[in-house]
């Protein structure tokens, strides 16, 4: 059903999307009637204070948590339909994830951490090491490949989390305040390097901040205030608002 | 994910938490000691229960005697033995004779110089002989004719030596104590009845005769063989028909068999053959009267002993359960972050399970050796001294040592499954835990 061509040029759609968390007796609602659609190969930024609703638009986009209303389709896919092991495969094949606290693991190398996507999917391990390296190699941790989280540096860190968001190939790349922990050198550095990966492999960017320079990387800024979208806008428009 | 990189990601988490891991384990090593030491006790108070019946007599051996005070009962006789040698598991089948209705005297070395005024004749299938277990000290087997006879192990010394006082005249059997209370060796008796002449007196009651003996063996003493293989003569059926009818002047008895002795091939078979026998309507005797109380008490104590042991085991239970709920709730951003990234629920189940059963393999394990060693010195206390010729005994037992403490293989590799099964019962409730956890925890932020 559709017309396929706008089914693969569609990332992400987001129809009529309401989320409501009970507080006690009381009920908060957080998002309240989202309508969104983000192209393939769009770097979309969902910008907003805190309590705007982004975080929890970007928890819905993500399939983390089930929408109270509205559907999310990700890649033809309904997601908030989807059981817990449909969405682990899902997630396996068509997202990535670049943390603000980074979270790699504690125990594992750099190169375990950045393979650790492949390891879930079940590739054999010296297929996903040589993989990972690649990666690590890419982000300029070459180095570092066996060094663990606590040997790093926020900004290492933060690269190779990158490396372990990328290393997949996925479709969309979530990235929830990827700078908030980093210095403004080396947040210049990580979201370049984003973006290029973004651009070389035509992958879709939503990118969560609430700060005005980290959004005008993006080719295009959703703002969000109070769980409603009150502005969408090309990048040319927004930086000249916010200058 | 593989089943490799799943232990892998364990062997990670278990070495992460390298103090706690080993608290843990140390439990289950605890526990699993408990059990295995309790239930070698256990076994080891069996296997020397076994062995002091297995000295007294040969636990396969089943007497058969005519039912008591029955009138018109079964005889015990040729047709009887035909048919106790057609029950399964039995392996020979002996009529047993004796001269108990005369007084027999016997007579040894020159001039009739030894006396022995008190013994008792057995009269068996000489075909039969090997069959039953008959276990000779030294000579041969007797055939059934010219009146060879196999001595019983100690009849040497029921015999009085007529050339000496009374009260002086017999070598003690018993009470040979040195001064330090230690039993000493038995003394040699007078002769060796190997090698000396050796004659019978027969006294009917109005009539004695005698008769030249042969004697080619002698037999290790058994109870459950009777009295003759200890201090009395074995010689064949034949011969002592022969016998009797002579006492009897002529005639020839009707009476049956004074009792049937049949062996059986193995232990567990001799209740079934016995109940056969009863059935027939005879009555019966063997070890079994002695040993199935034994058996019986003994495993009552196993499983007390091994029912204490458990207990431990359980607490260490308590003790994985713990850990690993202790390690989820320090884990809860990882498991989340493991989440984000498309790990499959189950695999994280897997994960917390695999996690758990790996401390118990290892408590296991640990245990198994610790309990060796603990099992080991038990039995090496036990003997005494601390040497390298105890050490063997202490771990192989030999015929004559009743060890403390028996760990068979089998008790090894139980405690070894049975502390993975309880390393997975005490990880399940911990692992569906881990399995509810949300993948949002990766985003939140609490720092």
């Amino acid at each position: 059903m559709g017309d396929r061509k706008s089914k693969s040029n569609i990332a992400i759609e987001v129809r009529g999307l309401r989320k409501v968390y009970p507080v006690g007796d009381e009920k908060v609602v957080a998002l309240k009637k989202i309508n969104l659609k983000v192209t393939r190969g769009e770097v979309c930024c969902i910008f907003g204070t805190s309590g705007s609703g982004k975080s929890t638009l970007l928890n819905q986009l993500a399939g983390m948590e089930k929408p109270t209303k509205g559907q999310v389709i990700v890649d033809g896919v309904n997601i908030s339909r989807l059981s817990e092991n449909k969405l682990a495969a899902f997630r396996q094949k068509h997202i990535g994830f670049v943390f603000q606290s980074y979270n790699l693991l504690a125990s594992l190398t750099a190169v375990e951490n950045v393979a650790l996507p492949l390891m879930f999917r079940g590739v054999e391990k010296k297929k996903r090491e040589i993989l990972a390296r690649k990666m690590l190699k890419r982000v300029g941790l070459a180095n570092r490949f066996d060094h663990f989280p606590s040997q790093m540096s926020g900004g290492q860190q933060q690269r190779a989390g990158i490396a372990r968001a990328f290393v997949t190939h996925p479709d969309i790349v979530f990235a929830d305040e990827p700078t908030g922990n980093l210095d403004s050198k080396t947040t210049v550095e990580v979201m370049r390097m984003i973006m290029d990966f973004s651009k070389k492999y035509h992958q879709t960017i939503i990118l969560v901040t609430h700060d005005p320079q980290m959004a005008s990387y993006a080719d295009r800024i959703v703002t969000l205030l109070d769980g409603e979208i009150i502005s969408d806008e090309k990048r040319e428009t927004f930086t000249k608002e916010n200058q | 994910m593989k089943k490799s990189d799943i232990l892998f990601m364990c062997i990670q988490n278990l070495k992460r938490r390298r103090a706690r891991t080993f608290l843990t384990v140390l439990g289950v090593v605890i526990g699993c000691c408990s059990i295995v030491i309790m239930v070698s006790i256990g076994i080891g108070m069996k296997e020397s229960q076994e062995k002091m019946l297995a000295q007294m007599g040969d636990l396969t051996i089943v007497t058969v005697m005519p039912q008591q005070g029955g009138t018109g009962s079964v005889k015990l006789d040729d047709k009887a033995v035909e048919d106790f040698k057609q029950i399964q598991n039995t392996v020979a089948v002996t009529p047993k004779t004796s001269l108990d209705d005369y007084s027999i005297r016997l007579y040894a070395g020159e001039n009739n110089r030894y006396v022995c005024d008190w013994s008792t004749v057995a009269g068996l299938d000489t075909t039969a002989f090997d069959n039953l277990g008959y276990d000779l000290i030294s000579g041969k087997a007797i055939k059934d004719n010219d009146n060879e006879v196999i001595a019983g192990q100690y009849l040497a010394y029921d015999f009085e030596d007529t050339m000496r006082p009374d009260g002086m005249n017999m070598i003690e059997r018993y009470g040979n104590y040195d001064e330090n209370g230690k039993e000493l060796p038995l003394p040699d008796p007078y002769f060796d009845i190997m090698n000396t002449k050796l004659t019978m007196e027969i006294d009917n009651g109005s009539d004695k005769f005698t008769i030249p003996l042969k004697v080619e063996g002698q037999v290790k003493e058994d109870y459950s063989k009777g009295y003759e293989t200890s201090e009395g003569l074995i010689m064949g059926l034949g011969d002592i028909k022969k016998i009797i009818e002579r006492a009897q002047n002529g005639s020839v008895s009707k009476k049956g068999y004074n009792s049937v002795i049949v062996k059986v091939n193995d232990i567990s078979n001799v209740s079934q053959v016995e109940d056969e026998i009863k059935a027939m309507g005879f009555s019966t005797d063997s070890m079994e009267s002695i040993r199935k109380p034994m058996e019986k008490e003994a495993h009552q104590k196993q499983m007390m002993l091994g029912g204490l042991g458990a207990i431990s085991l359980f607490v260490a239970a308590l003790g994985i359960t713990n850990t690993m709920i202790m390690s989820i709730s320090e884990r809860i951003k990882e498991i989340g972050i493991m989440k984000s990234l498309g790990c499959f629920v189950n695999d994280i189940r897997i994960i917390f399970l695999t996690e758990a059963g790996i401390i118990g393999f290892m408590g296991g394990i640990v245990g198994c050796v610790v309990s060796l060693l603990i099992s080991l010195i038990i039995n090496m206390v036990s003997l005494g001294a601390f040497s390298l010729s105890n050490i063997v005994l202490a771990v192989r037992g030999g015929e004559d040592v009743s060890r403390v403490s028996v760990i068979p293989l089998w008790l090894l590799a139980f405690s070894v499954v049975f502390s993975i099964l309880i390393g997975l019962c005490s990880g399940y409730y911990p692992a569906n835990r881990a399995v509810k956890i949300s993948a949002l925890e990766a985003i939140k932020n609490e720092q």
